[in-house]
This record gives C-alpha cells, sequence and structure tokens, in this order.
C-alpha cells in the first residue's frame, strides 16, 4: 500500500489531468488529450515515487536519524480555538500575521503586546529615505542638481535581525509549508515537486528526512531557492526585502544636503574589517550561527547583513544598476546581496555590491531574511476590538492591564 | 649630442660571458645575461636562481584544452596559497612570480576573467615559488609555467612545435589536467578528444615502467564546476558519465590519478563587447581549488 504523504499534491495533480481530460472530449482537441496524458503520467510517477522502498539497514537509518536535529514538540494548534490558534502561530515565528490591521483585533491586550515583542525582538526597524544601489564613487554624476538614477526612495519598514535559520524553517516544513500551494508563485507549482532534500523529502537541498543536521539549529537555511524563501516569507507574514530596502538597512544612508547623501560601505563603516564579518580568510570557511560576528552589526541592528551566507532579495538582477545593466544572463536571475563564508574580494561584499543567480538555484551560501513593511504593521489601539470582549470575559484581569 | 667614452674591460664580467648557463627547462646552453632561453624561451631566471640559491626546484604542470581555466586557477592557487597559510603557504620567488596571481586576482575583482594567455612561449607566465607545508620541515621549491592551450594542442598534434613543452613535460614530477565542465556537461565531447590526446601524449614521453608517466600522480580538474553542482558531489562519476573515454583511458594509464572539481566563479554571465560575447564572473567564490594541489604536491 503507497504511502502518499502529500494527498494535496496528487489532488492537484489529478484535477489538473481531469480537467484536460475532460477538454480532451467536450473540446475535441488533441492539445487537451496529450495535456491529460501526461497529467496521469504525473500522478503516476508520484505515486510510484511515494511507494515505501525497503532500507538497506536499519542500523544505517538508524545511525542517520541521530545525526539530525529533532523538532522541538511545539503545542498543536486547535482551529477552532482562537487562544491556541494565536498561541500556536507566536511559536511558530508568525507574529507578522496577527499584527496585520485586518486580524489584530482578534488579539487580547496579552497577545498583542507578545505580538509586538517578538517583532520588536527579531526585526530591525529602518526609517524611510533615499538610498542610492551604486557604490561610492560611480554614481557620481558631475552635476549637482541632477538626481542619480541609482537613487530610490524607501518606506519606513522592519528587516529580520537574524537571517532565517534552519530550526525557524524546520517549522515551515513541518507545518506542510510545501503543500500549501497557496503561498507559492503559481508558475513554479510544477517545479516545487523537485524541492526536496537530499533524501527526496520536501525541505531545503542539504537536510535529510526533512530535517537538519544536528547542532545546526541556529545557522542560516541554505539550499532554498528564491520560491522557497519567497513561500517562507508569505508564510510567516511578511515579504523579501526589495534591493532597496536592504541596501538602507546595511548602509544607513545620512543626508548631507537636499541632493546629497553620506552612506557606508559595509555597515560599520566605510573600511572593510574582516573581523566583524565570515567571509573568506576571515571565518572558519563555513557557514556560522547567526548571532556570531555581532561586531558587525548594522546602526539599526541587524546582524550578518555581510558575509556568512548571500541573501535573496525580491529584485530582478541587473534591473536597477548601470554596471550590470549591459549583462547577458543566460536565465533571468533573482538579485542576491551581501556575500558570502567563501565570497574572496572584499569589493564583492559591500552593501552596494549586487550579484545574481537563478531563482531555482538551491545553493550551499545563498540564504534569506524577511521584511515587512511598517504600513502592514497594526499600531496599538487600546480598547479596540478583542480587547472589550477581553473584558467581559475577565473583568478584574482586564482592569490589571489597563491599570 | 652624443658623448663617446670608454667602457672599462672587467676581466670578471668578461669571464662571466665565457661561462654558458643551460636552460633549466631544456638544457641548452645560454649566454649569462639572456634573460629568456634562445631555444625555449623560458625565464633564464629559473636558472639563475637555481644556481645561486643551490636549489633544485620541482616542476608541475596545469595543463588542458584552450578556455578550460589553467589561468585562473593558477592564478588563484598562488593567490589563496599566500594569502591564507594554514595547510600550504606559498612564497613566489622572483617578481616574475606574482605576475600570474596579480593579472588573475585583479581581472576577478573588476568582474572580468583574465585575458587568454597568448600562444607565445615567451610571452607565459612563469611561477617559482617556495610550497611550506605543515608538517614537513623542508620546503618544497617549485615550478609551474601558465602554457596556453592553443600551444599544448599544437604540440600534441604536431610534437616538437614548441621546444619549451616536451622537456618541461617530461621533468614534472605530476600533472594536473584541467576539464571543462560546462562544455562536459552540455554535451560537446571536443574537451574528452582533446584530453585523451593529452593523456596519450603524456604517457608516450616517458614509457619507464618504474618513473613514467604511469606512476606519476596525474589529477584531472573538472573546473567551473560551480555551474555544475552534481560534479561536486561525485567528480569521478562524472567524469565517467560524460567522458568516458577519457575515464577509461586514464583507469589503463594512469595508476596514479584522481578526479577534483573546483569552481571559482558563484555565477556566470556574459557581457556584450566587439570581439562578441565575453564571459564574465558575477563573483568569486573558490571552491576546491587547493585539495588537488595538496594531493598532487603531498607525493612529491
Amino acid at each position: 500500500m503507497p504511502t502518499i504523504r502529500n494527498p494535496w499534491r496528487l489532488c492537484f495533480a489529478g484535477l489538473a489531468s481531469g480537467c484536460a481530460l475532460a477538454g480532451s472530449v467536450w473540446g475535441n482537441a488533441p492539445f487537451w488529450g496529450g495535456a491529460a496524458a501526461v497529467g496521469l503520467c504525473w500522478v503516476a510517477l508520484e505515486s510510484y515515487r511515494r511507494l515505501p522502498r525497503p532500507q538497506p539497514a536499519d542500523a544505517d537509518a538508524g545511525a542517520a536519524a541521530e545525526e539530525l536535529a529533532e523538532s522541538e514538540p511545539l503545542a498543536p494548534i486547535d482551529p477552532n480555538d482562537l487562544n491556541s490558534l494565536v498561541e500556536g502561530m507566536l511559536a511558530r515565528d508568525r507574529y507578522a500575521l496577527l499584527l496585520r490591521r485586518q486580524l489584530v483585533s482578534n488579539l487580547s491586550p496579552e497577545q498583542f503586546q507578545q505580538a509586538r515583542e517578538a517583532l520588536e525582538n527579531q526585526m530591525a526597524l529602518a526609517p524611510s529615505g533615499e538610498v542610492s544601489l551604486a557604490a561610492p564613487g560611480d554614481d557620481d554624476s558631475g552635476d549637482d542638481d541632477s538626481p542619480s538614477e541609482s537613487v530610490r526612495r524607501v518606506e519606513a519598514m522592519f528587516l529580520d535581525r537574524y537571517p532565517v535559520t534552519n530550526r525557524q524553517y524546520l517549522q515551515f516544513v513541518e507545518a506542510g509549508g510545501y503543500e500549501q500551494m497557496s503561498i507559492w508563485d503559481p508558475q513554479v507549482w510544477t517545479a516545487v515537486f523537485d524541492f526536496v532534500d537530499a533524501t527526496g523529502t520536501p525541505g531545503p537541498r542539504f537536510w535529510k528526512h526533512g530535517r537538519y543536521p544536528r547542532g545546526e539549529d541556529d545557522l542560516p537555511v541554505v539550499g532554498v531557492s528564491w520560491y522557497e524563501a519567497a513561500a517562507y516569507a508569505r508564510w510567516v507574514g511578511k515579504r523579501l526585502p526589495t534591493e532597496a530596502e536592504w541596501v538602507k538597512a546595511g548602509s544607513w544612508p545620512v543626508p548631507l544636503s537636499d541632493k546629497k547623501q553620506w552612506q557606508r560601505k559595509f555597515p560599520w563603516g566605510d573600511t572593510m574589517d574582516r573581523e566583524r564579518c565570515n567571509l573568506w580568510g576571515s571565518g572558519p570557511d563555513k557557514v556560522v550561527a547567526v548571532g556570531e560576528f555581532s561586531s558587525g552589526v548594522s546602526v539599526g541592528g541587524v546582524y550578518q547583513l555581510i558575509g556568512n551566507v548571500w541573501e535573496w532579495t525580491s529584485g530582478n538582477f541587473g534591473a536597477a544598476e548601470s554596471a550590470s545593466q549591459d549583462l547577458l544572463l543566460p536565465v533571468p536571475m533573482k538579485s542576491i546581496r551581501g556575500g558570502a563564508f567563501d565570497t574572496y574580494f572584499e569589493n564583492q561584499a559591500t552593501c552596494q555590491f549586487q550579484s545574481g543567480d537563478n531563482p531555482l538555484s538551491r545553493k550551499h551560501n545563498i540564504g534569506f531574511r524577511c521584511a515587512l513593511g511598517m504600513c502592514d504593521v497594526a499600531a496599538p489601539e487600546p480598547g479596540a476590538g478583542r480587547h472589550e470582549e477581553f473584558q467581559e470575559a475577565e473583568p478584574e484581569q482586564a482592569e490589571e492591564t489597563h491599570a | 649630442m652624443i658623448k663617446e667614452g670608454a667602457m672599462p674591460m672587467d676581466s670578471y664580467r668578461l669571464a662571466q660571458y665565457a661561462v654558458q648557463v643551460p636552460c633549466y627547462i631544456c638544457g641548452v646552453d645560454n649566454t649569462f645575461d639572456a634573460e629568456l632561453c634562445r631555444q625555449c624561451f623560458a625565464p633564464m631566471a629559473l636558472a639563475h636562481q637555481a644556481t645561486t640559491q643551490k636549489i633544485n626546484p620541482r616542476m608541475v604542470a596545469a595543463i588542458g584544452a584552450s578556455s578550460a581555466g589553467k589561468t585562473v586557477y593558477l592564478g588563484m592557487l598562488m593567490d589563496m596559497l599566500s594569502r591564507q597559510p594554514d595547510r600550504l603557504q606559498m612564497m613566489a620567488r622572483g617578481a616574475f612570480s606574482i605576475n600570474l596571481q596579480q593579472s588573475t586576482a585583479s581581472a576577478l575583482a573588476r568582474g572580468e576573467f583574465p585575458r587568454k594567455t597568448p600562444t607565445e612561449p615567451d610571452r607565459w607566465n612563469w611561477v617559482h615559488a617556495q610550497l611550506r607545508m605543515a608538517g614537513k620541515k623542508q620546503p618544497l621549491e617549485l615550478i609551474m609555467p601558465d602554457m596556453a592551450g592553443e600551444a599544448l594542442l599544437e604540440e600534441v598534434d604536431h610534437p616538437h612545435t614548441y621546444d619549451v613543452i616536451h622537456p618541461l613535460l617530461s621533468k614534472c614530477f605530476g600533472a594536473l589536467i584541467l576539464i571543462d565542465t560546462v562544455k562536459l556537461q552540455s554535451g560537446s565531447l571536443d574537451q574528452d578528444y582533446f584530453t585523451m590526446k593529452l593523456l596519450s601524449y603524456l604517457a608516450e614521453l616517458d614509457e619507464d615502467p618504474k618513473r613514467g608517466w604511469s606512476k606519476r600522480p596525474v589529477g584531472f580538474v573538472l573546473t567551473k564546476a560551480d555551474e555544475c553542482e552534481e560534479c561536486f558531489v561525485d567528480p569521478s562519476g562524472f567524469a565517467q558519465a560524460r567522458a568516458p573515454g577519457l575515464w577509461r583511458q586514464c583507469q589503463e594509464r594512469f595508476r596514479n590519478h584522481r578526479f577534483f572539481a573546483v569552481g571559482v566563479a558563484g555565477g556566470c554571465a556574459y557581457r556584450n563587447r566587439r570581439e562578441g560575447k565575453l564571459r564574465v564572473p558575477l563573483r568569486v567564490e573558490p571552491r576546491g581549488l587547493i585539495e588537488p594541489f595538496e594531493w598532487l604536491v603531498k607525493q612529491a
């Protein structure tokens, strides 16, 4: 009896092939007939792939399992119990969803406070303003009155203080993130089947059996494509940062006049200091935990913007900067920024340096962090929505809270 | 106005001119102040350094087809070993030995690959370096030229076209043979054929059963593997699948061989130039460069 781990996918494939089959019958079109055949083959192939295989040795499997991290047992979510739902979302770092204006009225004051604290602890605020995406000196037009093409306006936003870790990403995997097709870009639905780990289980490329190696909880998750990063960001109620947002959080521009501003080359200043970041020759030649190299923190309190892992951004590579506009790309690429533990040259690990990669690439040195627009976060509104319900239910406790 | 003057005829200088200096590569006698060997165009500085410092440098070759990545590999390897002396430490001997790493690193930092190595041997970059290995007291003196792929191909097809290649490869204690992974992956068999030719040439250079090339270490380096992740997982398996002729030949003719995968650029794109599409690196993240070289020199 085959074990169907992802029935939703098969349903989707079956539905698609069924529709195509119906089209072929009623529409009498050879195209739809072919599509139906492909869809049915797909279902058959997926079913075959999910058949239980004989393992070479149980002892080996046990030893391998011991080397993998165990997930922290989180309280199960009861969808009919609002408190359970909120607590579960907070435990899974999905506080950004709770702080949406549309949802915040459902929170009790304590829950709202918890979500706000989680936001402030895990994300750093970057104020609104302008930022230049070009490296200092590259966009000097010589004419003070002409605005530079590389300058962008950025609204106030929050950026994750740390890159997303293995532990955080495991919550997404365990919650069935790879089966919730609503959080994936529709054009990549067929590719989601290929987003599997080394053992064929949905997850980052270098994991096994849907788990990362033991002891790597706080390492940034790598081996994820741009689409996986974007899906995770949606799942936690955030998004990937834009080019300008990422650069602004790192270079922290200071306006010197109406036309000119000064911005840093690195989060700590204008001079490379290899003690502050994990680059080639300055670290252990591998990915380190997201809390290390704390001396390289940005003015706003964002860690490891430079070094350790490249970070996916939402932008297209080559779209923003004149230096990369005459490039002929073998495939459309997404922008990555910040350099990684194996980045060799200092000039390729600055806040302004942009590189790119295939959005389907799942490389050993590309991770991501998430952003959240300030406009998407509800401000405290005491006495609104569920607060009143809360007062009615437990008046004594509510009075204490207001006091 | 030209002033005429008399130069003193120092007897010691005349004596130096009288003594011929043999080229370190081909052994042909040259005058004392010759910069390049008149026969093979190898720098005579190699011979002078060997004489004055009383050392006997060993030679190692990095060879491969045109555009296989020899210059980038050697230049980056030298730069890495001179910057991070953890496992191996490389110290260039003579200013000319730094040219290769300088030109390679400068080009890569600008977001370009270095220019193609000219086919003329007098324009090749030669490296003479001292190599210190962890756990070994005596440093190893090494000579490594960056040869042009076109010249190698010409020499293989028409032996003795380039007088430097035959004596150099005969004296090398081992070789790294670079193969373009991207071309292999695309299904092109040119790399396979050319490398097979090179292996035949090497094997026939010295067929001595004890000291010949069949016993010398040969590292097969699959370059540009950053564009083919599966190559990093199993380089030998990749070569077996994509270059079966080469794989079979090295199994039968070279007892001491190993396959490696290396990558220098994390990603590549193209730029339109007058001469056509130019491949450029999007970033530089060396991967696996030291391992093949370390494996080779440990057997020196």
